[in-house]
């Protein structure tokens, strides 16, 4: 039977821990909160290190937390990050998305700045400031960087934070062999899609979707080992989920495969979900990399990269180019689907007059693949940083304990 | 009628053929040799990118199984201007450069948006004045195209 209003606006009969408030998806002042205590406390992937291969190669980022970076590759060939912010008027410095500036110089008053974020220019410095101020008052602000997991760049703008290896911890442990060779980045698009950027790595972190995407019904779901696959939940909220054997030629279209991808077997699937918005998800030949930028409650960019080896013959790469379309291209079966299914929970749930009241994340089969665990384990970290139960964001967790 | 007109001809209806989903009626305007291909420079990684290539057998497999597929119902329909006609007697071949633009009609309310614009490169096989497409590559300029979609332009 149809539920009423007031039946509809009553909590399910289920854990505080299996459903949450769509308030989280949809409340302004909570994602300035979530910028605040999530995404500026945490490591987040900027760019991969072959994007900015050679001295002076740089990449622009717009950080999630909301502040624009700089990364950069100087003449000792270390990777750094900073604000892309000139110090003098606030003037963006780089506006391209890539390029290579051994001098990054600001296009307002031309003051410049090397690598290291040394200012190395003040036009007419002496005659405007004397001795009140120089370069060495200038130079730019520099936010954490390092290199790993893949050879990825990560920055974490919290000068107070661990290290890198601390906060993914082993994590990605189910893809050490296969992050060891060199990689390159091969593909890259952003969609802007008019979603809460959570809701999309929810749908990376829940396999029940899989009825979505006919491609995952036939050459998955219908094959042995599928329901064997499991979650696992790492420290940090990020999660991941074990292999099976993918039938790929179960679907009309799908060549077979023989490039494969080092650490993966023949027909593996691996995916990672890192906390709070980073899915590594290695299948057939490709890396694909998910990495989220909220723009606001209801507004993201979501960024897509494909990787193949460095070492890749032009067939090789050819082959993993179009592993990678069948399923993950703009054009591909698996992706739009996604984008879809996301897409339609943003018309849902617009804004704090949402008709979406909760959100369930209550499927319990042992952590097996259709377990909406993943979800649960993120939601559990959610609510610690958030200091806000995500079931309902007005308590926290402290007052269930009481 | 000319070479020129008869390729414009062909360029259009190749278009409005994949605007009304008339999969068949695309597929015969193409020799057996064709191939499609969507490609894209990306400024972020400096390189050139793949983002669909298909023979016309792939192509055909492609269409077929759109209906087992969820994809976004809005309706897309291209405006092409060739710009570019380059005939080649001696291969009976043209090559033929086109400005493409698409725009996605959405169902509820008929909100149209500009989808995607692009150049549209195709190799043309002449036939003694029955041309047929045997190649053709889309470079997009657009690359944020939102949720995508499943229809090739």
């Amino acid at each position: 039977m149809a539920r009423t209003g007031s039946q509809w606006a009553t909590p399910p009969n289920l854990p505080e821990s299996h459903y949450v408030d769509a308030r989280i998806y949809t409340d302004e002042a909570l994602f300035r909160e979530e910028q605040a205590k999530i995404f500026n406390r945490v490591w987040v992937i900027a760019c991969h290190e072959s994007e900015i291969p050679n001295a002076f190669d740089y990449r622009t980022f717009r950080h999630p937390g909301g502040e624009n970076l700089i990364i950069t590759r100087g003449e000792d060939l270390k990777v750094r990050a900073f604000y892309n912010i000139c110090p003098h008027r606030g003037n963006t410095i780089l506006y391209d998305p890539s390029g290579n500036a051994k001098r990054m110089t600001c296009i307002f008053h031309a003051w410049s700045f090397d690598t290291k974020g040394d200012c190395v220019e003040i036009p007419r410095g002496e005659e405007g400031y004397q001795d009140r101020f120089s370069k060495e008052d200038a130079s730019l602000r520099e936010v954490k960087c390092d290199v790993g997991f893949g050879g990825f760049i990560w920055v974490n703008v919290d000068d107070g934070a661990n290290s890198l290896e601390e906060y993914v911890g082993d994590a990605l442990g189910l893809l050490h062999d296969s992050l060891q060779p060199e990689m390159e980045v091969f593909h890259y698009h952003k969609a802007v899609v008019n979603t809460n950027f959570k809701l999309w790595h929810d749908t990376n972190s829940e396999f029940y979707h899989d009825y979505m995407h006919y491609f995952n019904r036939i050459t998955g779901m219908m094959q042995p080992g599928y329901f064997d696959r499991k979650y696992t939940g790492y420290k940090n909220g990020h999660a991941s989920v074990g292999s099976m054997e993918v039938k790929y030629d179960a679907y009309q279209g799908s060549d077979s495969r023989g490039v494969g991808w080092p650490g993966l077997a023949p027909g593996g699937w691996l995916l990672i979900d890192l906390f709070p918005g980073m899915t590594y998800n290695l299948r057939t030949s490709v890396l694909r990399v998910d990495t989220v930028m909220p723009l606001g409650p209801n507004k993201a960019i979501i960024e897509f990269r494909g990787l193949g080896l460095k070492s890749d013959t032009p067939a090789e790469r050819a082959e993993r180019i179009r592993d990678h379309n069948a399923i993950w291209g703009p054009f591909g079966r698996n992706l739009h689907e996604d984008l879809l299914g996301v897409h339609g929970q943003g018309l849902a749930m617009r804004d704090n007059r949402t008709d979406a009241r909760y959100i369930l994340h209550g499927r319990e089969e042992n952590s097996t693949i259709h377990d909406e665990i993943g979800m649960r384990h993120f939601y559990e970290e959610w609510s610690r940083r958030m200091n806000r139960l995500a079931s309902d964001p007005d308590r926290a967790p402290d007052a269930v304990a009481a | 009628m000319s070479h020129r007109e008869s390729i414009e001809r062909l360029v259009y209806e190749s278009g409005s053929t994949l605007d009304a989903l008339d999969f068949k009626g695309y597929l015969e305007l193409c020799e057996d040799g064709y191939e499609y291909s969507i490609e894209a420079y990306s400024p972020e990684i400096r390189k050139d990118m793949v983002w669909l290539h298909h023979d016309k057998a792939g192509m055909d497999t492609l269409f077929k199984n759109l209906p087992k597929h969820n994809s976004d119902h809005s309706t897309l329909m291209r405006h092409l201007t060739v710009y570019k006609v380059d005939v080649d007697e001696a291969s009976g071949e043209a090559n033929v450069i086109s400005g493409l633009q698409v725009f996605r009609t959405e169902l509820d309310g008929g909100t149209t948006e500009l989808f995607a614009i692009a150049k549209q490169h195709d190799t043309i096989k002449l036939n003694d004045g029955y041309p047929k497409l045997s190649k053709r590559t889309i470079r997009l300029e657009t690359r944020n195209l939102g949720i995508g979609h499943h229809v090739p332009f």
